[in-house]
């Protein structure tokens, strides 16, 4: 692994992103609409039932919460993108820079894209709905390392479905999100989702780490059986990440789809 | 002088087109090949698997001593590549993008600081450094890749295409530039053209591939008295006939 050739892919989207403002949407615009949506829903809900007080800082510490997963598996994939919409996969193939080395890059690029998204969603959410992440506590952190994993495991998948399906597959870039969002119980427990989706949703360890912040936030001590689980089920998620783009990077190279890309 | 590049048997079939039939290559230090043939006769494919980027179905490729794929990491420190169809990334500046490749070729700031001048001074294009790559004319991106592919000084410049669509002037500079770059830094060459005159100039062997097999390899005197021909363009337009027969039902 050399270090230099991690930091250059960096540096390399580093300059994409200061020169896109469309970029600059996922970590300064979406995460506004986000935090205001989410937050003006839990104030709502709020005022027409005072048993329901808590819903406000339920739904915002979901919301951002869930922006860690989300930031990380966009950054990691629309760079990888970047390198197809801009036909340089095959310049880049053709260094000494390796796969590994490559993602790591990607990997270390969307954690400042993330401590970008973070700020600006912390900012929001203290100057309109005064709630700040801090009152959450240290508990907090392994949590945010449970939905770091497990948004790079997700991005190994959506790239390598587009080495193999080509652009075609991008849509997923997005759409797995929503997914996430929907099955993981961001916002509620596993129990509130349809029977059908249940087994689902214990299969996933975002549910596990959105379920040790339910906890935080009910002033309960961190429930390490919750977030050990997240950890063992992003570990197994990142290896069949690895697993996966592996293969598909095998298939990639046997069928010569690199010429769909140059 | 030893050989840069070795390559037996490389045989390559997408379903069911045999690209590649049993290509052996090698290439010398400091020597250079062009690599020939008609449309489809398998010489992208080719090269693609002698960078990696496509993995032969059979065949083994070594790189300065390294096997691919296992080597390819350190197999590539030692190859330059670049394709006139190919552009540089396109929200980057021509110094950035330089940059950038420098730096997944290993060269620290200052090491790639030096390589971009001396790359851009030689081929005249000093002036595009703070250019946009995507604003760059064809002939001045071929330029700026040529720079771009031999940053690390390596011992095997491979090149699909180079002068593709370029005016005589921009096709004249490549060729120089490539041909000082050969014999001040030794590097071989291994480039593919359809200018039968271009690589006349440039290459003192040639290797002819048609329907995915090497049918002449020598000096071009030699390969095109091989096929009774004075010049290495009738030679072309001899075996792309040949192609175009056997494609008639």
């Amino acid at each position: 692994m050399s270090w230099l050739r991690i930091m250059t892919v960096v540096r390399r989207h580093w300059y994409v992103l200061w020169r896109s403002p469309n970029r600059w949407f996922d970590i300064a615009v979406w995460p506004v609409f986000d935090v205001l949506l989410f937050g003006s829903l839990g104030a709502f809900v709020a005022q027409e039932n005072e048993a329901s007080r808590a819903a406000a800082p339920y739904l915002l510490a979901g919301i951002m919460l869930f922006h860690v997963l989300f930031q990380c598996q966009i950054a990691v994939t629309t760079g990888f993108m970047e390198e197809t919409w801009s036909r340089n996969l095959l310049n880049i193939m053709t260094t000494p820079i390796t796969e590994l080395e490559y993602t790591a890059g990607l990997a270390v690029y969307a954690f400042m894209k993330l401590v970008m998204a973070m700020a600006t969603i912390s900012v929001v959410a203290l100057v309109t709905y005064q709630f700040h992440l801090d009152s959450i506590g240290w508990g907090l952190v392994p949590i945010v390392g449970v939905l770091l994993m497990v948004g790079w495991a997700v991005s190994l998948l959506v790239i390598g479905l587009i080495l193999r399906f080509g652009q075609s597959a991008e849509i997923l870039a997005w759409g797995v999100n929503f997914v996430m969002l929907a099955v993981s119980g961001v916002f509620n427990p596993v129990s509130a989702l349809p029977g059908w989706v249940q087994p689902l949703a214990k299969v996933l360890p975002t549910t596990y780490a959105f379920r040790a912040m339910r906890d935080l936030l009910d002033g309960k001590a961190i429930p390490w059986d919750d977030v050990i689980a997240g950890y063992v089920g992003s570990i197994v998620f990142c290896a069949l990440g690895y697993w996966f783009i592996v293969r598909m990077l095998s298939t990639f190279r046997a069928r010569g789809y690199v010429t769909r890309f140059s | 002088m030893g050989a840069v590049l070795d390559a037996r048997g490389l045989r390559k079939r997408f379903k069911d087109v045999q690209a590649v039939e049993g290509v052996d290559l090698t290439v010398h230090a400091g020597e250079r090949v062009g690599l020939l043939g008609p449309n489809g006769a398998g010489k992208t494919t080719t090269l693609l698997m002698l960078l990696g980027a496509i993995t032969p179905d059979e065949g083994e490729i070594e790189i300065m001593g390294h096997r691919l794929p296992k080597g390819r990491s350190k197999a590539m420190e030692e190859v330059g590549f670049v394709a006139g169809y190919l552009p540089l990334p396109d929200r980057l500046r021509v110094r950035e993008a330089l940059g950038v490749f420098a730096g997944f070729y290993g060269l620290n700031r200052a090491q790639a600081a030096d390589a971009i001048e001396r790359g851009l001074s030689r081929f005249r294009v000093a002036k595009l450094a703070d250019r946009m790559c995507m604003e760059l004319s064809s002939g001045q991106r071929t330029l700026v890749g040529i720079v771009k592919a031999s940053l690390h000084q390596p011992r095997l410049l491979v090149l699909d295409e180079p002068t593709a669509s370029l005016d005589p002037d921009v096709a004249m500079r490549v060729r120089a530039g490539l041909l000082d770059i050969c014999a001040n830094e030794g590097t071989a060459l291994l480039v593919t053209s359809h200018n039968m005159l271009e690589v006349e100039r440039m290459c003192e062997r040639v290797v002819f591939i048609a329907g995915g097999r090497i049918v002449a390899d020598g000096t071009p005197d030699d390969v095109a008295s091989m096929f009774g021909h004075g010049d290495l363009e009738s030679v072309f337009l001899q075996l792309a006939g040949n192609d175009m027969d056997l494609d008639e039902p």
